[in-house]
């Protein structure tokens, strides 16, 4: 049945007729303002961790405000099944291609496609950047500066926190001082507790991660029940998606949400402006008229949408004058150790990454490499795992049958490693073109020596705490990455970035980019909190320059 | 506070109906049997809940629920229809505070063995400190209502009779129950406002049995205050009811969500030894007019 209802949701779009599904009840409905095609002051293309705050603070801020997805608009109540493979419906799986010397794979590990993003199937750890991460030119010597900085920053990541009701421990031990997380800490898992024996026995800190799910219930969310479908989609509302938090807030403050909605083109006039998006809906093409159009649709999407928005007057794509649109993709590395117990550790249970360690994100001492990273602890579902196993391992037939019989005695930590900003490594368009006849993106990738040694630090630190433990035959994870930024990044001036610091284009005025496309540099730590914290930093401004008469 | 003033009178002259051997003593006694009861059958139904939860690993774990039934018909009995003192229910009571006491150092022990130790994380989520700490106070409590029932009875523990033991020990635990709801509803993050009702008032409570007992002056206020106390206990039950339905699947999902939600059995402890405070009260009022 569910399958049916997948198949319908598919093509039909749920909002409309003066309303939206209302994410928390089932069979709900929220009443939606809407606009038609007359000109709005904002459109918005994607509705993830940049979209979705920006719709909701502009809307609040009393702008006319459409966001759009490409994707469907769940209700996880009822939508959302405890299958890894059904719940392949949240992944962006359109066609890519990938190449350069380490091709990235794509989809379920970094590509959302749904109202709420990628933050719909994200595993949910929420932290702050380390305040030098902003800096890392001036401060650490490697990369680029942002042009904003971390005071500012720790100001909108406390809004997000709150808004997010992250909950985490009550002493962090790195970084300058931060408020208290609204909620406090869950339940260690099995895994979180390795994690934390092995720290201790390395010498080095430890904590409880601080993570966007709620320990305690809020308003009509649930809290968190420990059954770890985490990034499949949480069916309980526990998990602080974009979907259950941002966007009931946008809808209720006047914005419209057009769910199944594909921008294929940014249009801009003669003086160089841009005036709307042209999108496919319900098997037809529309175009909307806006005075302001905001590309956030991450680090593939949006200089995809860029460059396909190309014209007479700006050949090589919108907002490309720099030449620096697509460029300096950035993933994070994900590499990971694995060993086995002799106890029953089930680490699928619970959240994946229950206890962390930011040591190694803000030690600089003892590295043969520029960067920080953290580590958490790991629990991949069933299919994951063997997909891991078979990929990774090469196990297959018996064998593999035999190593997924050991799954529950399987301990696991897994690295957020730091990517250098690098031009080569690139989103550029192929020739071929996907089921819209829009040209599709061509994703470059290769792998700098200090990634290397970066990894090769880390998958010995995190095999050595896992040995710690008493774990057995340890191996290596060495093929996965996870997260992306950096395809149209925010700086100081239009040679060298894409957008202010504000999100906005140097090329095109009333173009903005807020996701994270505009991360400079990705620093050690997961990214969807410093995306939000810029949203709402962006909308403020927005809010701002709006007052002075300079949008 | 006014009902509640009316409240706690009326618990303390039911006993006045059935005015027995040495009246204040005997009052006291039913009344702290009372008391007894109601802790008790919150630590039944919590162990039964939590040690089934832990798939009773550890047959220890049987425990606390054969000493809380116990308790529970000991002191039911003793509070409806007082049969008097007797050695079985004393031996039941002892062992209670026993079992009460080594669980509690085994909690304990088991909460510093994890990763982290007594951090927040374990001392929320870990095997509870302050459930077999409840258990030790049925077994003080019932005891004390066994002592006080019979003037004449041996000496054993005599000292367990003085109205400042009673009242000092009420307090303890009323004070030890404040602790406990303090940590599991900052463990909630006081999401809900009336999560500040339990760490609020039995401290007044507590502070003001205190002082009568330190006065020898039992005081209006305190009446009134244990009596709202022991109805904070009843209606609190009623709040943990609300929280387990905001769990995933609600009532209907109960099986879960008993054990995932506020736990049931908890406020009514705070009743419980609100009555043991009455009870002392009514001691101390005797001993001032004697
Ligand atoms: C499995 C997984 C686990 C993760 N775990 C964590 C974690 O634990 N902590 C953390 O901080 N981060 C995590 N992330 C990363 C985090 O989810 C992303 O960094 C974040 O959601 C990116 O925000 P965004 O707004 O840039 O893009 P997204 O959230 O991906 O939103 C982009 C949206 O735009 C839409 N879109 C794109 N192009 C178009 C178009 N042309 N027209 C219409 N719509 C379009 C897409 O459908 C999508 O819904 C995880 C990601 C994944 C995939
Ligand atoms: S473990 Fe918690 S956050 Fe994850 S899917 Fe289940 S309820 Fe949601």
């Amino acid at each position: 049945m569910i399958d049916q209802r997948h198949d319908t949701l598919d093509h039909t779009p749920r909002c409309g007729d003066g309303r939206a599904p209302d994410p928390l009840v089932p069979a709900g409905w929220l009443p939606m303002r809407e606009y038609g095609e007359d000109e709005v002051d904002f459109v918005i293309v994607g509705t993830g961790a940049g979209g979705a705050p920006l719709a909701a603070k502009l809307a609040e801020q009393g702008f006319s405000v459409i966001a759009m997805d490409a994707g469907a608009f769940f209700r996880p109540l009822e939508d959302f099944a405890s299958d890894e493979m059904h719940q392949r419906k949240l992944y962006w799986t359109d066609d890519r291609l990938v190449d350069g010397d380490n091709p990235l794979q794509l989809g379920a590990n970094n590509s959302g496609k749904a109202v709420g993003g990628s933050t719909i199937h994200f595993a949910m750890v929420s932290l702050r950047f380390r305040p030098e991460h902003f800096a890392s030119r001036s401060k650490l010597g490697y990369g680029v500066d942002w042009p904003i900085d971390w005071r500012e920053m720790w100001r909108y990541y406390e809004e997000v926190e709150r808004m997010l009701h992250i909950s985490g421990p009550v002493r962090y031990p790195w970084g300058p001082k931060r408020p208290r997380y609204p909620l406090r800490v869950h339940p260690m898992n099995a895994g979180a507790q390795y994690l934390a024996r092995g720290a201790k026995a390395l010498g080095i800190d430890w904590t409880e991660t601080p993570i966007a799910t709620l320990s305690t219930p809020i308003g009509k969310a649930h809290p968190c029940v420990y059954r770890g479908f985490c990034v499949t989609g949480c069916s309980t509302n526990a998990k602080q998606s974009a979907l259950v938090t941002w966007i009931p807030r946008a809808i209720r403050a006047g914005a419209e949400i057009r769910d199944l909605a594909m921008v294929g083109r940014i249009e801009t006039d003669a003086s160089g402006r841009a005036t709307g998006v042209h999108y496919h809906r319900a098997d037809a093409w529309h175009f909307q008229k806006a005075r302001h159009v905001v590309a956030a649709g991450y680090a593939i999407e949006t200089p995809r949408l860029l460059l396909n928005s190309a014209n007479a007057a700006q050949p090589d794509g919108l907002a490309n004058s720099s030449g620096l649109v697509g460029r300096n993709l950035m993933v994070q590395l994900n590499q990971a150790a694995w060993g086995e117990v002799d106890k029953e550790v089930r680490a699928y249970k619970g959240p994946p990454s229950l206890a962390i360690s930011e040591h190694w994100n803000y030690t600089d001492a003892g590295k043969d490499y520029l960067g920080g990273w953290t580590y958490m602890s790991q629990g991949p579902l069933p299919a994951q795992w063997a997909r891991t196993l078979a990929r990774t391992r090469g196990l297959w037939g018996q064998a593999l049958v035999d190593e997924m019989n050991r799954a529950n005695h399987t301990v696991g930590l897994k690295m957020v490693g730091e990517v250098l900003p690098n031009e080569a490594n690139r989103v550029t368009l192929a020739d071929e073109t996907d089921q819209y006849g829009l040209r599709i993106p061509r994703v470059t990738f290769s792998y700098s020596d200090n990634e290397k040694r970066m990894m090769r630090h880390a998958v010995a630190f995190m095999k050595q705490s896992l040995e710690a433990t008493g774990a057995r035959d340890t191996w290596d994870q060495m093929d996965d990455t996870c997260h992306l930024g950096g395809t149209a990044r925010m700086g100081r001036n239009a040679a060298t970035s894409v957008v202010d610091a504000d999100g906005r284009s140097w090329d095109v005025p009333n173009l903005w980019v807020c996701d994270g496309s505009v991360f400079p540099t990705v620093g050690g730590v997961n990214p969807s909190l410093t995306i939000q914290a810029l949203a709402c930093r962006t909308a403020d401004r927005i809010g701002a320059l709006a007052r002075r008469g300079e949008l | 506070m006014s009902t509640g003033t009316a409240l706690a009178r009326g618990i303390a002259r039911l006993n006045d109906v059935a005015r027995a051997p040495r009246g204040a003593e005997r009052a006291a006694s039913r009344l702290l049997s009372a008391g007894a009861s109601v802790v008790a059958s919150s630590v039944l139904v919590d162990s039964a809940m939590e040690h089934y939860r832990g798939s009773f690993r550890d047959p220890a774990m049987v425990l606390p629920i054969a000493l809380s039934a116990g308790s529970l018909l000991l002191n039911g009995r003793e509070t409806l229809a007082p049969a008097g003192p007797s050695t079985l229910a004393r031996m039941v009571h002892v062992t209670a505070g026993a079992v009460g006491s080594a669980g509690l150092a085994f909690h304990a022990w088991n909460v510093g063995k994890q990763a982290g130790g007594f951090r927040l994380v374990n001392l929320f989520y870990r095997a509870p400190l302050g459930a077999p700490a409840t258990l030790l106070l049925t077994g003080l409590i019932g005891t004390m209502a066994e002592r006080l029932a019979d003037p004449a009875a041996p000496r054993f523990a005599a000292f367990l009779r003085a109205p400042r033991v009673v009242g000092t020990v009420a307090a303890m635990g009323l004070a030890g129950t404040v602790a406990e709801a303090g940590l599991l509803h900052f463990r909630g993050a006081y999401h809900d406002p009336a999560m500040w009702l339990p760490v609020s008032l039995p401290p007044l409570a507590t502070l003001s049995l205190l002082r009568d007992v330190l006065t020898l002056a039992p005081r209006r206020m305190t009446y009134g205050l244990l009596g709202a106390t022991a109805a904070m206990g009843v209606i609190g039950m009623a709040f943990h009811a609300y929280g387990v339905a905001r769990n995933m699947g609600g009532w209907r999902n109960w099986r879960q969500n008993l054990l995932a939600g506020p736990p049931l059995p908890a406020p009514p402890s705070f009743s419980g030894l609100a009555v043991a405070g009455i009870a002392a009260l009514r001691l101390l009022k005797d001993m001032r007019r004697g």
